[in-house]
């Protein structure tokens, strides 16, 4: 019930006209059994048993025939308008809310912090955004108008049958207990099967979207047989859990409908004795008997309406787990509001993080001044991206503090800490949007000369000139179809556009060539703005002129000083030092 | 480049013509013996359904005035019973009808992802992913209802209306013109509504597909939009798109819910035809009564199938701009495929041979330019020059993922444009730029490139290229689940797995681009160790920045400008004091001053 209070708050601004829609089909309902009346009439006063009284009338109430027709045709015509309008009710109202639902999702989901997109996949998310919604608003949208028309034929029909003789009447109610043994088994059993039904659904999602995804390594492997046959598995097990869920209606289906159909029968036992009995006259049984399927119609629905709400029960539920979810990483209530631009001093008191049970970074302290630059050196694993996560508080430390001007970074307003730090990742992500579009993509607001200077700083107008459309060439997804070289490039450029006061480049050059590599030094130490810098880099090209360099190993810190200082120092450095510069420390 | 974002809607390239009317019928056709039985099925129901009506009329006509109470009661018993024949000959339509349904679904969505397999990487970059997406579950689960149970009940309905009509003629001609005369403007609404309804479902699909689009993106790059604190305005973005599916629903909507008033009021009219006309024209003199209420009576149902078919056109309509994107899809050029008199690539020995080859991924636009050169087996090539020179080029090249413009590649002395894909890709290794993480264990990520091997192959692998040692130091070792795309993984970790998992495969040419360049400097020296001797017999091509991976390379491979620009080992290259030379010292000088 709950989810259904849930769907209700969400139509906030349109209750009046939902309601409105519930009262326009109960009206047309209302107008369904009204019309009848009209062709009764004309039957009676024109087709009656006697000719020549039919005729009789044919003659002297030419004009009553003629209002008859007209009135059936019109109550006829106004019911078709009103039923138009209470649809197109249904629809815009269901539309506003599933806008507003999806809004609210999508909100949601950009705003959870790394943990959550740790946890769930792409597929997941997506089926969430999607298929689930789509059977939210077919809830909003059909179902309720189903059971309300299908309650409204129900009682108008009871209450006519009691009208007519309260003990037939009597007797035909006698099914309502057994429909709800019915009813009540076949919930429960469909409850199960739609949920494990959407849980078949959300895999089959996402083993299209990591196939899609992955579709490079797929060919590069040759391994489309493969593919298809893992697929294969996913679709086989969707089509299983499908049909068996529809069999389980079907299978109810039939006790349902013999219920429905027992009406008539019981009318003519009951019926018929009391026509015998003489208790109730042949109109009034013949008007029984033509009511019944106001009652026998909405039950044969019952089992459909059931099978489709326990389908939209299972999908709201895996939508309100994120719709009600609030991210571990949030501003605390009483965040500061630090100054617009930061200065940069930096300071990491004893910092240790775990994932699970893995701690990947051990005590680490260190301190910058605003300005200056820090690089970070290691082993493949060591823990240099998860440091300099804690800085945007992609993830918080477990232990000790990261204090930013000499504040906590849990003290700031996320959306401040950020719009302060510009980062370009290892793993580069661009999005399906013109070169511009992406470099400008901190400040969607950003002149276009800013847009060029940056991208000349980051080595990347001078390929960009020579795309088909320039700036405006659009790349695709993740993107695909230029080198990864460039892409770093275009990432670089995009963080450096913010022109923020911490820059941290997270192996950025990896997939440079050299002499590139060594003019975006140079333009790097010279930007037109002040920042502290974090660079994670394998070459000592990159490292060299750092204020500070540290060497991670393990999650702790290994060594840290200047270049001259860790040579001095003759460990991981040096041997680093002495590999790139000639190979005589390993290969001598 | 017409290259696609959530932005751009989809324009649909061809016109919907019977033909995919044709094609959806193979699908279905293939279970054609299970639907004939269906069909029988369901008018058997309808068959024994018609007796309820005889029973009850005998039971007023003669039970009860006669009092006979017992007659009453076996007659009930009999009404019973065909009500639960027909009931039943219902159910088992439908178990069989859910059955077909699912089949078809299931075969269109198997065809549509094998197809998918297929596509160049072209396809898959030109587009956003999460238009394809839709494409592979939401619109195939769109059409099952109208290629199964929708097909059934076109037939059922038409004979309806055939049977009905022929009951009619036999009442009245006239009168049966008159309920015919009804059809035209039906016809006219169905028509005149057509072709904007259908324009308003390829609008909604269009929009919807828009909207995955840039759901699917969102969600990829929300580390991204969180650190550029985009969040509001990519909501922003999404709330427009999520508006504009919102109308275009509202439009597509409308026509269809207009269809089913139409026919209401249409069959009214009919019906108050019929009565004016009997009544006023004919006179009851000329027509019996009975024949004016039989034909009143006929009338309903006789607009009752007519109501339901108007509601299946409305579903197909609807369904059918889901169809045409899927045969769309299927449609899609596979560009390179196997050539029809392809024959199997016998084990190779690994020589790779460019014989005058110009490329260009766009006319006009040469990436390669009459480029030509030899490489021996087991010999180990480096390629280095600056980036966009086609580096990368020529080694999808190699691994056919292009189609050369002019010129051929030789492997083993044999042009591979004539051997199958599979025989040739499986005998390679690759290594991409961008190592690809599956969802699963470390340990499925690493048998990706071998799918029969044993445990202990993979940790040799993965010793031999240095993943051992983290993947052990995670929480659990070669079981620990890696997420999608590989996140809790470093991007040197990623490349690690990818590479056990490309030395798995035991490949005879093995292609490295950039494969290490996120790898410390420490692991890969201790790596090339390891690499030194899987190399050996091996040919290799190795695209890297980093000139300790590139000094010990047989020959050296200076590609700039779409040619190759020089060529030989690395002391000779320097003796040349050519770009090459350039290039390493002033990676030398970087490192001294």
């Amino acid at each position: 019930m709950y989810q259904l209070k849930w769907l209700w708050k969400n139509l906030k601004g349109y209750h009046a006209i939902y309601i409105l829609a519930i009262a326009l089909s109960i009206t047309c309902n209302l107008l369904q059994l009204a019309i009848p009346i009209f062709s009764q009439h004309i039957v009676d006063l024109f087709l009656g048993k006697d000719l020549s009284v039919n005729l009789a009338n044919l003659e002297t109430k030419r004009d009553l025939l003629i209002a008859l027709v007209a009135g059936m045709i019109g109550s006829t015509m106004l019911r078709a308008l009103l039923t138009y309008v209470s649809h197109m009710t249904y629809e815009y109202t269901s539309q506003k809310m599933i806008y507003s639902i999806r809004t609210h999702l999508f909100r949601k989901v950009l705003y959870q912090d790394m943990a959550f997109y740790d946890k769930y996949r792409t597929g997941d998310i997506m089926t969430r955004l999607t298929g689930d919604l789509e059977d939210i608003r077919h809830m909003a949208s059909s179902i309720v108008r189903m059971v309300v028309e299908s309650i409204t034929m129900i009682l108008i029909g009871m209450a006519y049958f009691l009208y007519l003789d309260p003990i037939v009447a009597f007797y035909l109610f006698l099914m309502a207990p057994i429909i709800f043994i019915v009813t009540r088994s076949f919930r429960k059993k469909m409850k199960q099967m739609h949920k494990e039904l959407r849980e078949t659904k959300a895999a089959l999602n996402t083993a299209a979207q990591e196939n899609i995804s992955g579709n490079k390594v797929v060919k590069a492997f040759a391994r489309e047989q493969y593919e298809m046959e893992r697929f294969d598995e996913k679709n086989k097990a969707f089509r299983q859990k499908h049909i068996e869920t529809t069999l389980v209606h079907v299978k109810y289906v039939p006790y349902i409908d013999t219920c429905a159909n027992l009406l008539p029968v019981i009318l003519l036992v009951a019926g018929g004795i009391s026509l015998i009995n003489g208790r109730i006259t042949m109109g009034e049984y013949v008007a029984f008997n033509g009511m019944t399927w106001t009652i026998s119609n909405p039950m044969k629905k019952l089992a459909d309406i059931i099978n489709q709400y326990q389908r939209f029960q299972a999908s709201a539920k895996k939508v309100l787990e994120i719709y009600d979810m609030e991210p571990e990483i949030c501003d605390a209530p009483d965040a500061i509001e630090h100054p617009e631009v930061f200065k940069g001093n930096i300071t990491f008191d004893q910092v240790s993080f775990s994932y699970g049970n893995v701690e990947v970074l051990k005590d680490i302290s260190f301190s910058v001044k605003a300005g200056e630059t820090v690089a970070i050196m290691g082993e493949t694993g060591s823990g240099k991206t998860t440091l300099i996560n804690m800085l945007p508080r992609f993830y918080d430390p477990t232990k000790g503090r990261v204090l930013i001007d000499g504040m906590n970074v849990k003290d700031l307003k996320i959306r401040q800490l950020r719009k302060n730090i510009g980062m370009a990742m290892q793993d580069v992500l661009l999005f399906s949007d013109s070169v511009d579009g992406n470099i400008s993509y901190g400040d969607s607001d950003m002149p276009e000369a800013d847009v060029h200077t940056y991208a000349e700083y980051a080595a990347a107008s001078e390929f960009i000139e020579k795309m088909p459309e320039q700036y405006k060439t659009i790349i695709g997804e993740r993107g695909v179809g230029i080198s990864g070289g460039q892409k770093q490039r275009i990432s670089l450029a995009r963080a450096l556009a913010i022109k923020p006061s911490i820059l941290i480049l997270d192996d950025t050059t990896s997939a440079v060539d050299m002499e590139t590599e060594s003019y975006i030094q140079n333009k790097l130490s010279g930007l037109d703005f002040e920042c502290t810098k974090f660079i994670i880099a394998q070459r000592i090209s990159s490292t060299k002129d750092a204020d500070k360099i540290i060497i991670l190993d393990d999650g702790k810190i290994a060594e840290m000083g200047t270049h001259q200082e860790l040579l001095a120092n003759k460990g991981y450095y040096y041997q680093v030092y002495m590999l790139q510069n000639g190979g005589e420390a390993s290969h001598g | 480049m017409a290259r696609n974002t959530y932005g751009i809607d989809e324009r649909l390239e061809t016109p919907f013509s019977f033909a995919h009317f044709k094609r959806a019928s193979v699908y279905v056709i293939k279970y054609r013996k299970k639907m004939l039985l269906a069909l029988l099925l369901s008018a058997l129901a309808s068959a024994t359904g018609l007796l309820a009506p005889l029973i009850t009329q005998r039971a007023l006509d003669y039970s009860i005035p006669n009092k006979n109470v017992t007659e009453l009661i076996t007659l009930a018993v009999f009404l019973l019973a065909t009500y639960i024949i027909s009931v039943c000959f219902g159910a088992l339509r439908s178990r069989i009808m859910t059955v077909v349904g699912q089949d078809i679904i299931y075969d269109i969505r198997k065809d549509l992802f094998a197809h998918l397999q297929k596509l160049p990487f072209q396809y898959y970059d030109d587009r956003p992913h999460g238009k394809i997406m839709i494409r592979v579950v939401n619109y195939v689960n769109s059409v099952s209802k109208m290629l199964s149970n929708g097909i059934i009940n076109i037939i059922l309905e038409f004979l309806n209306m055939f049977f009905i009509l022929i009951f009619m003629l036999f009442v009245s001609v006239e009168l049966t013109l008159v309920v015919l005369s009804g059809m035209i403007p039906f016809v006219a609404v169905v028509m005149l509504i057509k072709k904007h309804q259908r324009k308003a479902w390829q609008a909604q699909s269009n929009k919807s597909s828009n909207l995955n689009a840039y759901l699917q993106e969102n969600i990829v790059g929300a580390k991204v939009t969180q650190i550029f604190v985009r969040e509001e305005e990519n909501a922003g973005i999404f709330e427009n798109l999520a508006e504009q599916l919102r109308k275009a629903w509202m439009k597509a909507v409308s026509y269809n819910t207009m269809l089913g008033p139409c026919v209401d009021s249409i069959s009214v009219c009919v019906r108050g035809a019929i009565y004016l006309i009997g009544l006023l024209l004919l006179g009851p003199t000329a027509i019996s009564v009975g024949t004016i209420v039989a034909m009143t009576s006929y009338t309903a149902r006789f607009w009752n199938p007519i109501t339901k078919l108007a509601s299946l056109f409305n579903d197909f309509i609807n369904n059918i701009a889901y169809l045409e994107r899927i045969f769309e899809t299927m449609d899609e050029p596979v560009g390179i495929e196997d050539c029809e008199d392809a024959v199997a690539l016998e084990e190779i020995k690994g020589s790779v041979e460019f014989k005058n080859v110009t490329f260009a991924y766009e006319k006009g636009k040469n990436v390669l330019q009459n480029l030509s050169f030899k490489v021996e087996p087991g010999e180990r090539i480096a390629l280095v020059g600056p980036t966009g020179a086609g580096k990368s080029t020529i080694v999808s090249l190699i691994s056919r993922f292009y189609d050369v413009t002019e010129g051929i590649v030789l492997v083993d002395g044999q042009d591979i444009s004539k051997v199958t894909l599979h025989s040739l890709r499986s005998q390679m290794g690759i290594m991409l730029q961008d190592s690809f993480i599956f969802s699963g264990t470390i340990e499925d990520n690493i048998r990706y490139g071998k799918l029969d091997a044993t445990t202990e192959e993979i940790h040799k692998a993965s010793c031999t290229v240095c993943a051992d040692r983290f993947i052990r130091k995670t929480a659990n070792g070669y079981d620990t689940e890696v997420k999608e795309r590989g996140a809790l993984l470093s991007q040197g970790q990623k490349q690690l797995i990818s590479f056990a998992r490309t030395l798995l495969s035991d490949p005879k040419i093995l292609i490295l681009d950039e494969a290490t360049s996120s790898i410390d400097v420490q692991t890969e020296r201790d790596l090339q160790q390891g690499l030194n001797e899987l190399l050996k017999g091996r040919t290799s091509f190795i695209i890297a920045h980093r000139l300790s991976t590139i000094r010990n390379c047989d020959r050296i491979l200076y590609i700039d400008k779409g040619g190759i620009t020089e060529a030989g080992s690395h002391d000779e290259l320097m003796a040349k004091k050519g770009d090459y030379y350039r290039l390493y010292t002033s990676q030398m000088l970087e490192m001294e001053a």
